[in-house]
């Protein structure tokens, strides 16, 4: 009897840590464990001028698609006067704090699951430029035809998250808020 | 007795595995807004020829890699098709409420919840003081309490979450990943709590005298909860 007592005493002291971890930010190991909010997919994107000087051209990626390296060198002035083939050049203040955010969000910086995963894939080689060439996002879409993405006039190119990601906006990419643009319901290998 | 109680657990697992299936079948095979193959087909030949008119705006990268393409390159025929491409109208999208991992996570979060309540639910270990000897004691039960059938019903569960996981979650484990993967350690935990608590349920199931399982199917439990966290 004694025992039970001080296992559901034991339940109770941990039901009570994890309910009063809320306010724990995921900065440190013990945050992220006793933090109960759902951490699954990649961090949303919290900072306007990085919504807004980014997502003015493109879907705003959340940092957490890529690790640190990467954003250090994709975010400097060279770099931003040939982004992908576009000039994208920005201020100083407002490369620096856009440059902050992506590096201190970045994959390698966060416990979100997603993230996680694409840092530990890219721990070692090059910093990956290209988030659609990281291994894991290419693998995850591998079984998706090419008629549905490159031929598919709704979605054009796997670079665009939002076509068929619905709330890859709050950084949620799970398949079931999948919808890709004249393929309803399709759903992974189930329906090939 | 042995053989049916492995039975009821086996079937216990397999009716809950295939109940996720079938809510998840009924959510897309069922469904009647999936196109028929003849539409299927008509609405992607048709936004592929869309798309071959704005060629010009596509790298020959991804223009020459799109081998479905190459059967569309009849000029005449393109030529005043635009107007007829059928793209889906962006529309409230809104994700299913059961699917096949919906289902892979209500079992997950319900194998830890019976863990909970089978561990409440325990028996005592008996007399504390003046206890009879052991052959004066009442025959262990080993069936019938509730503790019993909630640890059966835990382990059940436990393998129809491993199995779900397994078939719809396939595909993000790889041999390649590295062994801190968080899917790969979410399977092997999971994969691990599900055989502990089912180790002890056996352990305890088959025996006359009072065995120390608990701790094994705590274990299980502790690594199941772990697992979820990890993936949470």
């Amino acid at each position: 009897m004694m025992q039970t007592k001080s296992k559901v005493a034991a339940l109770l002291a941990i039901a009570l840590s994890v309910s009063g971890a809320y306010a724990h930010a995921e900065e440190d190991f013990v945050g992220w464990l006793l933090n109960f909010q759902r951490q699954k997919n990649v961090r949303p994107v919290t900072d306007k001028q990085y919504q807004e000087e980014c997502g003015g051209c493109h879907f705003a990626y959340q940092p957490g698609l890529l690790p640190a390296k990467s954003w250090e060198v994709l975010l400097n002035a060279n770099a931003l006067r040939k982004h992908f083939g576009v000039n994208a050049e920005l201020d100083d203040d407002t490369l620096k704090v856009i440059h902050d955010y992506a590096v201190d969000n970045a994959a390698d910086k966060s416990w979100y699951k997603r993230s996680r995963k694409i840092a530990v894939a890219t721990e070692e080689g090059p910093a990956p430029l290209r988030i659609t060439e990281l291994r894991y996002i290419s693998l995850k879409h591998h079984e998706i035809p090419e008629k549905m993405i490159k031929g598919n006039k709704g979605v054009k190119s796997l670079s665009f998250c939002d076509k068929c990601h619905t709330q890859a906006a709050k950084g949620v990419y799970d398949a079931d808020t999948v919808d890709i643009p004249n393929y309803p319901n399709w759903d992974g290998w189930f329906n090939k | 007795m042995e053989w049916r109680f492995k039975v009821v657990n086996i079937a216990a697992g397999i009716c809950l595995a295939a109940l996720s299936g079938m809510v998840y079948a009924d959510n897309t095979a069922v469904n009647p807004a999936l196109p028929t193959a003849a539409s299927f087909y008509t609405n992607n030949f048709q936004s592929l020829k869309s798309r071959s008119l704005d060629a010009q705006s596509f790298n020959s990268q991804s223009f020459n890699s799109s081998s479905y393409l190459l059967a569309t390159n009849e000029d005449d025929a393109l030529l005043g098709q635009e107007g007829m491409t059928t793209v889906t109208p962006a529309t409230d999208f809104k994700p299913p409420l059961m699917s096949g991992r919906k289902a892979h996570q209500y079992l997950g979060l319900g194998t830890v919840a019976l863990a909970g309540l089978t561990m409440l639910a325990a028996p005592g270990e008996g007399c504390d003081h003046n206890c009879p000897p052991a052959s004066q004691q009442p025959p262990r039960q080993t069936s019938g309490t509730t503790h019993t059938r909630l640890a059966r019903a835990t382990a059940a569960m436990a393998i129809a979450t491993v199995m779900t996981g397994l078939i719809y979650h396939w595909d993000d484990i790889h041999w390649e990943d590295a062994f801190t993967d968080p899917d790969k350690m979410h399977a092997r935990l999971a994969a691990a709590g599900a055989l502990l608590m089912l180790y002890a349920v056996e352990k305890s199931a088959h025996s006359t005298v009072p065995t120390s399982h608990a701790g094994i199917a705590e274990l299980g439990a502790a690594a199941m909860v772990v697992a979820i966290k990890l993936t949470w």
